[in-house]
């Protein structure tokens, strides 16, 4: 295990003219991350990700609960920590009117790699993260996707054996995306850990191995991508209905009469109205799809639009939260 | 610490020889008050030869590089907060107080190198200060640096916020400048505004640096600016170190 937490609490309290208010950024959070893996923390804006991942990085003291951190007690040792992590923020730390080689070589010499050693590292590192073109330009100059490439070589010229990215892939494009990913998934297979936060669904599924879904500060569901989604259902079948007297579309209680019909069925897991839809939650769509039809052909309820998908994390947050993690922010 | 202090002193150093057209844009200022302003008030003080004005002007002048070539140095800590370089710094081993000694060292060099520049012109144009004397002064400007720049930082690290950092300067600014008798000697100014610059402590700089360029090596004012500016110095370069500390942890 290279982290480990129990029970981790975050309350900022800020004072204005109205008074002294206590917000609860992260209010219970357990999670262990096992050496060499990629393990993610997904959730909507504000759900304390980014809170928690500047405690488990000493970067903020913790108001309650305890952590391990890269074998070293986060209370006690934070300069031991500190020694052994790199830690990507959100915007960067890059030092945008020097060169990524400057950077790179205080990163280097102020993590304590001895002046002999330290242009050797900062070249490899260059090369690494495909910036040796532009490694004497300053840094202003470089185009998002680069710099992005700077930031996450900060933090990993000291070849840490963990590395915190808060939401690394947030304004690339998919392209960049798409790169980002990789250069992650090589650090996996140079036996770096990583514990990265994204809102992303996408990144979540791609390139975690595990992760932990959080929600007002709280972790509501962990595991493996694959492990999450069984546990809500394999597939997921999304309707519109028209009824057959009115000719114009179901509206809300008529939904949740239908609703409660296809839960009864053997079949389906969960069924959920959400706005105009309603979606019925499947172990084998395949096969359950031509009994759903009959059921809803038995009621004279018309189908306006049918569509059958496999589930993805959206679908494991709504069962969680009872919203979408899109609508969640 | 020391061994930090140096690593960003030199990286700070490095960035300034790389790009020297702005503190050479910042002594411009200074060089013009020199070239325009000295001859102007030689002509109101009739008789009175232009080298012994420049004596009387060039430590105002070189007061006025220090505090506001040092006073503005926050706002790049400021842009360092928001692109999250000090949050980086904050989650390395970086010796906390390092971060700021080395910028603040970084303001000082460059501070000397100004004021060597302004009393070259001053000797150029045919001033003639007592050698210990412009020893002693550049030593008070580098004190005086140090004040105005940990200020900075401190201020930087306070407020967060250009907005908020920019007013607060333009407030000091125009009162500093007038109760210190930079511009025209205080001796021209009312009694309660002469009362007031006894206030000032950099009053005490400019009226020490005037009597170190003349040579009157006894001069009260001279252990006094220096005292004052230690204090300050000191003051002030806690409270942007402490500072860092509560940013960083």
């Amino acid at each position: 295990m290279i982290i480990t937490a129990h029970g981790l609490k975050k309350t900022f309290t800020t004072r204005s003219r109205k008074g002294t208010q206590t917000v609860e950024a992260v209010r219970d959070i357990d999670l262990s991350v096992e050496t060499g893996e990629i393990f993610g923390v997904l959730g909507p804006n504000g759900a304390g990700k980014t809170t928690t991942i500047r405690m488990l990085s000493t970067l903020i003291t913790p108001t309650g609960g305890s952590a391990t951190v890269a074998g070293r007690d986060l209370a006690r040792d934070p300069r031991a920590i500190r020694e052994r992590i790199g830690y990507v923020s959100q915007a960067g730390g890059v030092d945008e009117l020097n060169s990524p080689r400057a950077n790179l070589m205080l990163a280097a010499r102020v993590n304590g790699i001895a002046k002999a050693d330290a242009a050797g590292r900062v070249e490899e590192t260059l090369t690494a993260f495909e910036l040796t073109e532009f490694a004497d330009r300053p840094a202003r100059t470089l185009s998002g996707g680069q710099k992005r490439r700077v930031a996450i070589a900060l933090g990993l010229v000291h070849r840490p054996p963990l590395l915190f990215l808060d939401e690394p892939t947030t304004g690339l494009d998919p392209q960049n995306r798409a790169n980002l990913w990789d250069q992650i998934r090589l650090l996996r297979s140079a036996g770096t850990s990583v514990l990265l936060s994204t809102h992303y669904l996408d990144e979540a599924d791609a390139l975690c191995d595990r992760l932990a879904i959080v929600d007002h500060g709280v972790i509501v569901a962990e595991g493996t991508p694959a492990a999450l989604k069984r546990e809500v259902a394999s597939d997921v079948v999304t309707l519109r209905l028209t009824p057959a007297d009115t000719g114009r579309p179901a509206d809300a209680p008529d939904l949740e009469e239908v609703r409660k019909l296809l839960e009864a069925q053997t079949y389906a897991r969960e069924a959920r109205v959400d706005g105009d839809r309603l979606l019925v939650y499947l172990d084998d769509g395949e096969h359950a799809l031509p009994h759903l039809l009959r059921a809803l052909a038995e009621r004279a309820l018309v189908i306006q639009s049918i569509a059958l998908d496999r589930a993805t994390l959206d679908d494991v947050f709504l069962h969680k939260t009872g919203r979408f993690l899109r609508d969640a922010a | 610490m020391l061994r930090h202090t140096a690593l960003f002193l030199g990286y700070e150093l490095r960035n300034t020889v790389r790009n020297p057209v702005w503190p050479l844009f910042g002594i411009l200022q200074p060089v013009l008050y020199m070239l325009l302003f000295a001859p102007l008030l030689a002509k109101t003080t009739p008789g009175v030869p232009q080298a012994e004005t420049l004596k009387q002007f060039t430590p105002g002048v070189m007061v006025m590089i220090a505090l506001f070539g040092s006073l503005f140095v926050g706002f790049g800590m400021i842009s360092e907060i928001r692109g999250g370089v000090l949050e980086r710094l904050a989650v390395s081993p970086a010796s906390r107080p390092a971060i700021v000694l080395g910028r603040t060292l970084r303001d000082v060099i460059v501070l000397v190198a100004q004021a060597l520049l302004i009393a070259a012109l001053g000797l150029l144009m045919g001033m003639r200060p007592n050698p210990p004397g412009l020893a002693l002064m550049i030593l008070l400007m580098a004190l005086t640096g140090v004040f105005a720049s940990s200020l900075s930082y401190g201020l930087a690290l306070a407020l967060r916020d250009e907005n908020g950092m920019s007013q607060i300067m333009q407030l000091f600014a125009l009162p500093l400048i007038l109760l210190t008798g930079i511009l025209l000697p205080m001796s021209l100014a009312p009694g309660w505004m002469r009362a007031v610059a006894n206030f000032n402590p950099l009053y005490h700089t400019v009226e020490a640096g005037r009597a170190l360029f003349n040579g009157d090596l006894g001069n009260g004012s001279i252990p006094l600016a220096f005292g004052l500016m230690l204090v300050l110095a000191v003051i002030t370069l806690r409270w942007s170190v402490s500072s860092m500390r509560r940013l960083a942890g």
